[in-house]
């Protein structure tokens, strides 16, 4: 809380708040949404653009039917109500890095319209957004300032952007800062885009707007440039605060666009709703509206996976998980999978959680490897803890083999043999170890017989250094206990 | 004949000595190099092997240049060929000439050409029309058998009509627009213009069909058999009745030629289309909001002319297309830019859009009674260079008889009907949408009667490669 929270905390008023996002994430699809060129992030500049994307004189947008695909599949997700007939528009305004100077967009009759979307808030209620719609446009470049001169990369030109548009139904930035999180695990589970912030796969703008309470809607302000979840959260805070002290001390807040400055954590005006563009939008006659037929919607439609909040709520009632491991588990679609398929194979869900959750994620992320691309399969890891089960190796083998299996990406079962990894159960070779050990352990044996057990844990532990972690440590216990009071 | 011309060293020279003579008087080309093509590409076959054809230069020829007639794409040369031009070349023809026109296409009368004043051939002290004057001047010259041009209000036909050619507009969605800079979208169309119908048909045939680079190509319905055989059908002409403001010449042309349809034993029909008087307003609405979109990518970044000097980006982009575009494609990008404003779209675009719905209307039942309606292409011939005979307001009212087929997207030809007072009268014919074939046949029922004019100074080829030459 900065020293401004703390003077406000005077004014005992309370404001309601009203937040709604505009969010645009980027299709992952082979080629760019007019063209041939490769939709791809991070590649030299200029490399992946063609006199489409270009905007030369001349040239013809064709629509990719991929991103018209994942658009759909978004827009069910999204529970939207789906145009009979979409239409795009151009969108009219002049800037550098926007080739054609308009972008075809879509206006009056977007893919999808009022949907909604359940969110799991902080306290973990279950809150309803409503969508008022989901719309396909492209992508504009990007320009560069350096010194004097303004570079344009037109790589990003032409990618396939989904503009996802909410009714104001946030209350605080807390709840869009954890929707924000549910939106992209759904957009990654429905593998509509990757939702990267950092990116710029996933970007998000805020309206807020406070009043008093009960007087609905205020005035609102455009909030950009927010380039992580956490981000829009502060921005927020300190908007919410902003326009309160504002109404306070009686002035009018201005209808705007604000800037996000993450270094000094403020807004800042970039333009007033007098200066916005009059985008002149018209129906693109260079394509023709998009028809939806019902077996297309239907083949989309199969497409449609378990989201993940009800995906982690099943997790909690089928496998009975704690809620916070659910979490984790469902969090990736790739992981929930895996683990599922290791469940399904008869390991039982809860040391499959433990293991998925432990050491797995913490080899794979020292390894920066993703679990789906990962050298560890789901049938090596049931081979695994299979045999673990089966006593033949103990717990700490069965890790080493882990870390050997996603290192060397080999088969549990050849690195058992290979390194002789077996557990020497109640062999004539651990007697003899404990026996050499105790030979060598007099001091500890007094302190034992004396009653003090402390020294028996050091022992085991020389046990197990000396058969190389092949003990088995209960056995171990068992075992020198008989001997001790066998002396 | 035309056949060997670019082939043979012989008379290839004949021919190029015979464009140049002309040129020096009509100046229709803005390039013309016959040398590009190489050996190899000449020698592939194809119907129209080695015969040179002329493109109008808002069409992408791949190495030719794309000026559009504009200063802001003077120098801008073509990385791709348009798909009309991909198609030409698998049956042969080679393109050797980009031709003058209407900056962007915006014009009656070429003149409008930031690069180059091209003269009627029949009379070098008057325009060829537009906006595809070129294409029509060079056709009539005979310095080509063929030219592609565009049609968006009429700029195929009117200068054909000037020059006394041929000049077809397709049905739009029938030739693929991939490669012709867009002017107004919904209504631009690739048109042919010729002195030889056949050849012209021919050319469609070869160009026409779905693009998948070009979404609102269309499927054209097959042509009907009674479409080929129309002698025995004998069509019935519908032609618009009362004042229509015509010139005495165009007036004679149009009278003269319904008499000689009534005479061979055609039915005529005097007809009237309800919604003729608001095709203007329409067609400037429509075209012009269009227009202020398509023509917005011309600000100097990535190609093209560039302002020098500039202190921002935006500045760059503001003095580039102040400097770059001429006074009537600004006038259009204004008008354009006005009718599409936020709150003022009801009145003005929404309301065209009515009336075009209205005229499409209004010309399907029209031909529930007709075939092939005839009505003039332009209220006047070919005028003087300026504005003393026909303002720049006079020429985009007398749009009106060549806009109404492309607000409908219905096909149209315009045909040579004779000369008056040594300038040739175009009129047209209209026919439903995709029945390019009947337009085809009505045009010769009526070439049989009325043949196309020689310009005094053509030559055909047969003549200009077989004779001494000069």
């Amino acid at each position: 809380m900065d020293k401004q929270d703390k003077t406000d905390k005077k004014d005992k008023t309370v404001f309601e708040t009203f937040i709604g996002l505009e969010i645009h994430i980027q299709l992952i699809t082979q080629t760019k949404i007019f063209c041939g060129c490769r939709n791809s992030f991070g590649d030299p500049p200029n490399t992946n653009v063609c006199p489409v994307c270009m905007g030369y004189p001349g040239v013809l947008p064709v629509l990719n039917e991929e991103a018209v695909r994942k658009s759909y599949l978004m827009c069910l997700a999204l529970n939207c109500t789906l145009s009979e007939k979409a239409v795009f528009d151009r969108k009219n305004y002049f800037y550098p890095d926007l080739p054609k100077n308009y972008q075809i967009s879509q206006f009056e009759h977007p893919f999808g319209i009022n949907g909604y979307v359940e969110t799991t808030l902080p306290d973990g209620q279950a809150k309803r957004i409503r969508i008022h719609e989901a719309h396909l446009e492209e992508d504009a470049g990007k320009m560069i300032h350096e010194g004097a001169v303004s570079l344009c990369d037109f790589n990003r030109t032409g990618t396939p952007l989904l503009e996802i548009v909410t009714e104001p139904d946030f209350k605080s930035g807390e709840e869009v800062e954890s929707f924000l999180q549910d939106f992209r695990r759904m957009i990654r589970y429905l593998g509509v885009s990757d939702g990267n912030m950092e990116e710029g796969s996933m970007r998000c703008d805020a309206n807020i707007s406070i009043n008093y309470p009960g007087k609905g809607l205020g005035r609102k302000v455009e909030i950009k440039n927010l380039n992580s979840s956490r981000h829009v959260k502060l921005a927020i805070q300190h908007e919410e605060i902003r326009q309160a002290k504002m109404i306070r001390s009686g002035e009018t807040i201005i209808q705007e666009t604000r800037l996000w400055n993450e270094e000094k954590k403020r807004t800042e005006s970039m333009r007033s709703k007098e200066d916005a563009n009059d985008y002149r939008y018209f129906p693109e006659p260079d394509l023709p509206p998009f028809i939806p037929t019902a077996s297309f919607i239907d083949e989309i439609r199969e497409n449609l996976v378990e989201l993940p909040h009800l995906r982690r709520k099943r997790f909690i009632t089928e496998y009975n998980l704690p809620s916070e491991t659910a979490e984790f588990l469902t969090d990736e679609k790739g992981r929930a999978d895996f683990y599922e398929s290791v469940c399904k194979e008869g390991t039982d869900p809860q040391t499959a959680a433990s293991w998925v959750k432990g050491d797995v994620a913490k080899v794979l992320n020292r390894e920066k490897m993703d679990i789906t691309s990962s050298p560890l399969t789901a049938e090596r890891l049931v081979s695994l803890l299979k045999i673990l089960d089966e006593g033949k190796i103990n717990g700490q083998t069965a890790k080493k083999v882990l870390d050997m299996i996603i290192t060397e990406n080999r088969d549990p079962v050849s690195i058992i043999t290979e390194h002789s990894l077996e557990q020497l159960d109640n062999s004539d070779e651990l007697s003899s170890i404990i026996d050499s050990v105790l030979a060598q352990s007099s001091a500890a044996l007094e302190q034992i017989k004396s009653g003090d057990m402390k020294p028996v844990g050091f022992l085991i532990g020389q046990v197990m250094k000396l058969s190389g972690g092949k003990a088995d440590p209960k056995k171990t216990k068992e075992m020198i206990m008989e001997k001790i009071s066998a002396l | 004949m035309w056949k060997d011309v670019l082939n043979n060293s012989d008379k290839k020279k004949k021919y190029i000595n015979y464009v140049n003579d002309w040129e020096q008087k009509i100046h229709s080309f803005l390039e013309f190099d016959p040398e590009r093509t190489s050996a190899e590409s000449l020698s592939g076959g194809g119907r129209f092997s080695g015969v040179p054809y002329a493109v109008k230069d808002n069409i992408a020829v791949k190495d030719y240049r794309l000026t559009c007639g504009s200063k802001i794409l003077e120098n801008f040369v073509s990385p791709y060929d348009a798909d009309v031009i991909g198609k030409l070349h698998s049956s042969g023809a080679v393109p050797v000439a980009k031709c003058n026109m209407d900056e962007f296409g915006m014009g009656s009368s070429t003149d409008n050409s930031a690069l180059a004043v091209t003269n009627n051939p029949w009379d070098t002290g008057r325009v060829s029309g537009g906006s595809s004057g070129g294409a029509a001047a060079a056709v009539a010259a005979g310095l080509v058998p063929f030219s592609l041009g565009s049609d968006t209000g009429g700029s195929v036909r009117q200068p054909a009509s000037f020059c006394g050619v041929y000049g077809l507009k397709p049905t739009y969605g029938a030739v693929s627009r991939y490669g012709l800079v867009a002017y107004a979208s919904s209504l631009d169309v690739i048109g042919v213009l010729s002195r030889d119908l056949n050849l012209l048909g021919d050319v469609f045939d070869m160009i026409k069909g779905q693009d998948e680079k070009d979404q609102t190509t269309v499927k054209l319905d097959p042509d009907l058999p009674s479409d080929l055989q129309i002698d025995d059908g004998k069509p019935v002409f519908g032609y618009l009745g009362g004042d229509l403001g015509l010139d005495k010449s165009v007036e004679a042309g149009y009278r003269n030629c319904i008499d000689m349809l009534i005479k061979q034993g055609y039915s005529v029909k005097e007809i009237s289309i309800p919604a003729l008087d608001y095709v203007i307003p329409a067609y400037y609405t429509i075209a012009t909001a269009e227009a202020s979109a398509n023509l917005a990518r011309f600000n100097g970044v990535r190609y093209g002319y560039r302002s020098k000097g500039a202190e921002t980006p935006l500045d760059l982009m503001k003095k580039t297309r102040h400097e770059g575009f001429g006074d009537e494609v600004k006038l259009r990008i204004l008008l354009g830019t006005y009718v599409l404003r936020s709150g003022f779209q009801d009145r003005y675009y929404i309301k065209a859009q009515k009336i075009r719905t209205k005229i499409i209307n209004d010309l399907a039942s029209l031909f529930k009674t007709i075939e092939l309606l005839i009505l003039p292409a332009f209220p006047t011939p070919a005028f003087r260079h300026g504005e003393a005979e026909l303002t720049q307001y006079q020429q985009k009212v007398a749009d009106k008889f060549t806009a109404t087929a492309n607000l409908a997207g219905i096909p149209a030809l315009s045909f040579p009907a004779g000369v008056y007072g040594g300038l040739p009268v175009g009129l047209q014919l209209f026919a439903p949408h995709s029945r390019e074939k009947l337009l085809l046949k009505g045009a010769a029922i009526i070439g049989r009667e009325i043949p196309v004019p020689e310009v005094p100074g053509y030559r055909s080829i047969e003549d200009i490669c077989g004779g001494q030459g000069r």
